[in-house]
């Protein structure tokens, strides 16, 4: 049945989330922007009302009942598209949850799902030659007495210092390629790791960014997420493993577009608002000779804002129902990504010097949103994605 | 937020039913419809071959009443839209050949009097699919859509009509054209007009597009009906502003169809296309572009489908429908002037369809009143 509509209880979830996101997040909001790399302490509340959201709603598992009621992907995009709505720097500031989380359960086994699946796990892949081009890491692992000897330095990585352990991707070889790279765990404290310094940035500065250092660093045999120890020889079996870590991105695309749409949301409602304060009213539907110039340049960026929700929706909903999304995820990231961003910098521009100040969050919403069309894969990368899956081209063909 | 209440979960799957269905029309607007597009477009109208064809598919008798001689399944409105984006794969004109008549036939069947039913649905169910004409778009440029610039002025038992209207399909052929018309309080509604009624004068029009189904303008001057001619009779009203949402969902069904007939059409033309020793497409300023057209379109598919969902449920779909046809104006165009692009020199002449597409698509968001859901 085509129905890309929301049920109630989820609609339940979403107004949940959204009371959160004004109580919590949105009164701390300048206070952790201007006090960059103090830890949002406040978060932990916010931990604690989304635990019990997902006790009360009994949807947040895989359970049969849960895919009847919208599923746990859809679930998840829904609460943080609310979350971001209120806050995305503080929302990726919450303790507990990083991309290595998404990693461990993608590509971890029994064991290590086990032991770190509830562990705050930060994702360490971006390297000061090597960003996009992930393969092209230069970050080194070698097996040495049941040890793996990581060498290396990692930028860029969200929740890099306030993280109880790392997911770092190093090459067992690097003239290898993409067939050498594998994905380890280290734990914060191990030594010959360091956090070497964090980043000041355009926006979301109530999340830290970090510079981490592998200098001599061993760790445990068995911390190697996923993969094989020794290089396929088998070049199906080597691209296959490649593609099942970069398969961690299919689940979380969806995510960081959904915070896209929560930020998009938040700057088109203050931007109403604040036009509501002198006189403004929306007319959708009208023709551009009764509308206002304001009314339809609100009109498109919210038709905008939502066929970016509704891609991204979909891409979720395929998550849940286990149909292989890649395609998808990248279409809604590409699309929330830059009506996010493009939303954001003009309600800045239709509200003025109102816009501009720092009286009010919109001036915050547009530099925090820039970043969201670059982390989790640039504009560029979804683009690429795309096209390549359409044109059924491969990668050399299409670079 | 939403304003609306469901209990179903989220999902876009289609029904057995739909499938089917979608895989029937598709098919035809494949092998049948798409043949005879630029042929339809010399002529100005389509060939009485295709025509047979497509009364064939019987998808106005079936949403008549079995009262009124048709198979009495309505449809719902997600089922209208799957139809018009499979049709208008094929053609633009050639699916409007028939999605206009429907649009008539629903607003009749929805909002017509017990004699207006009975005089016309049967008409309508058996081969004069023509047989009234739908006059719902405005000569004046800075109007109100969801006003009429002919005026109803009613006089005791009288309305009497004055204004003009354009974009009437299949003018020449109408025994009867149903208008909207505004009265003094800006109310709008429709209203039976006969082909021979004294004043009414038709003209027929060219445009840029939609060449392949003839299309007058339609000039009303002190036009006297009986109070009895307004669609559903003398006391009712019609929610013209839901009207025109409805036909604009099914307007933006329609560009789906044509911005994914351009698509399928750009793909194998890029990856063949060699320029500078390799496929055109290996290219990121092409592949891109393409890339963009398919985010765009599937966006497209989801806003049309939502509207449409909200429809049925019966809550209200004025927003949505406004959104969506305002992504389908600027999306749809976008997507017609790039498939130009994309094959250049070429996309510019008769030899591809891309620049029909292009000047076709530049009816969304100026067409009202072409398909409804």
């Amino acid at each position: 049945m085509i129905h890309p509509l929301l049920p109630n209880q989820l609609q339940k979830t979403q107004e949940t989330m959204r009371m959160a996101a004004e109580f919590i997040l949105r009164p701390i909001s300048r206070k952790y922007d201007k006090a960059e790399h103090e830890p949002p302490l406040e978060m932990e509340q916010l931990n604690q009302a989304a635990a019990a959201q997902k006790k009360d709603s009994e949807i947040a598992d895989d359970s049969v009942k849960s895919m009847d009621l919208g599923g746990r992907n859809l679930w998840a995009v829904i609460s943080l598209e609310q979350m971001c709505w209120g806050d995305v720097g503080l929302f990726l500031a919450r303790p507990g949850t990083g991309l290595g989380n998404a990693a461990i359960m993608a590509v971890g086994d029994k064991d290590q799902k086990a032991k770190w699946g509830k562990r705050w796990a930060a994702m360490a892949i971006t390297e000061p030659g090597a960003g996009s081009d992930s393969k092209n890491i230069s970050t080194t692992a070698v097996l040495e007495d049941d040890e793996w000897l990581l060498d290396g330095e990692k930028i860029y990585v969200t929740d890099g210092d306030r993280c109880d352990c790392v997911v770092v991707w190093a090459t067992l070889n690097k003239s290898m390629g993409k067939t050498a790279i594998r994905s380890f765990l280290v734990e914060k404290g191990t030594p010959g790791f360091t956090v070497a310094r964090l980043e000041k940035k355009l926006g979301i500065r109530a999340s830290d960014t970090a510079t981490l250092i592998f200098n001599n660093c061993r760790i445990p045999r068995e911390n190697l997420l996923g993969g094989k120890e020794e290089i396929e020889k088998d070049i199906n079996a080597a691209k296959k493993s490649f593609g099942g870590a970069m398969q961690t991105f299919d689940n979380t695309r969806p995510m960081v577009a959904g915070m896209a749409i929560g930020l998009g949301q938040a700057a088109l409602d203050m931007t109403r608002a604040l036009l509501a304060e002198e006189g403004y009213k929306d007319h959708f539907g009208g023709s551009i000779h009764q509308q206002t110039a304001i009314q339809s340049e609100l009109e498109m960026l919210e038709a905008e804002l939502e066929a970016a929700r509704l891609l991204v929706y979909k891409s979720a909903w395929m998550m849940d129902n286990k149909m292989p999304n890649s395609k998808e995820a990248s279409m809604g990231k590409a699309k929330a990504g830059r009506i996010g961003n493009k939303i954001s910098l003009k309600c800045v521009e239709i509200c003025s010097m109102q816009g501009f100040s720092e009286d009010h969050l919109l001036e915050k919403f547009s530099r925090d949103s820039k970043i969201l069309d670059i982390f989790e894969g640039t504009q560029q990368i979804q683009q690429l994605i795309v096209a390549r899956q359409i044109l059924g081209k491969s990668s050399s063909e299409l670079k | 937020m939403q304003e609306y209440k469901t209990e179903h979960p989220f999902d876009i799957t289609l029904t057995e039913e739909q499938q089917m269905t979608w895989d029937m029309l598709r098919k035809f607007a494949e092998t049948e419809m798409r043949p005879q597009a630029r042929e339809a477009e010399s002529n100005g109208r389509p060939s009485a071959d295709i025509l047979d064809k497509i009364r064939a598919l019987d998808l106005i008798p079936l949403i008549v009443p079995e009262a009124h001689g048709g198979m009495g399944l309505e449809q719902d409105a997600v089922s209208n839209v799957l139809a018009l984006e499979a049709l208008a794969y094929g053609d633009f004109s050639l699916a409007m050949s028939v999605s206009v008549p429907l649009l008539t036939t629903q607003i009749i069947a929805k909002h017509g009097s017990e004699n207006q039913k009975v005089k016309y649905l049967p008409i309508l169910a058996s081969d004069s699919m023509f047989h009234i004409g739908l006059g719902l778009n405005n000569t004046s440029i800075s109007l109100d859509p969801y006003q009429s610039n002919v005026l109803a002025e009613e006089n005791g038992e009288e309305v009497i009509l004055n204004g003009v209207k354009t974009g009437v399909a299949f003018a020449d052929e109408a025994k009867t054209f149903l208008i909207s018309a505004s009265n003094e309080s800006g109310e709008c509604n429709l209203y039976f007009v006969n082909s021979d009624q004294e004043g009414l004068e038709l003209k027929e029009k060219e445009f840029m597009g939609l060449k392949g189904l003839p299309l007058s303008e339609i000039s009303l001057s002190n036009c006297k009906v009986d109070t009895s001619k307004k669609l559903g009779s003398h006391n009712y009203s019609i929610n013209y502003q839901s009207l025109i949402d409805s036909s604009r969902i099914g307007m933006s069904a329609l560009a789906l169809g044509v911005c994914q007939a351009v698509l399928d059409y750009v793909v194998p033309y890029t990856n063949e296309r060699v320029a500078f020793d390799e496929p055109i497409s290996n290219r990121q300023s092409v592949a891109f572009i393409v890339a963009d057209m398919a985010i765009e379109i599937e966006a497209l598919r989801l806003m049309v489908y939502k509207s449409a969902a909200l429809k049925d449920l019966g809550e209200d779909f004025h927003k949505q429908a406004s959104l969506t046809h305002r992504f389908a104006a600027h999306h749809g165009m976008k997507i017609g002037t790039d498939g130009v692009q994309l094959l250049g020199g070429h996309g510019y002449t008769h030899e591809h369809p891309v620049e029909l597409w292009y000047r076709n698509l530049r009816a969304i968001g100026i067409f009202e009143g072409g398909a409804g859901v």
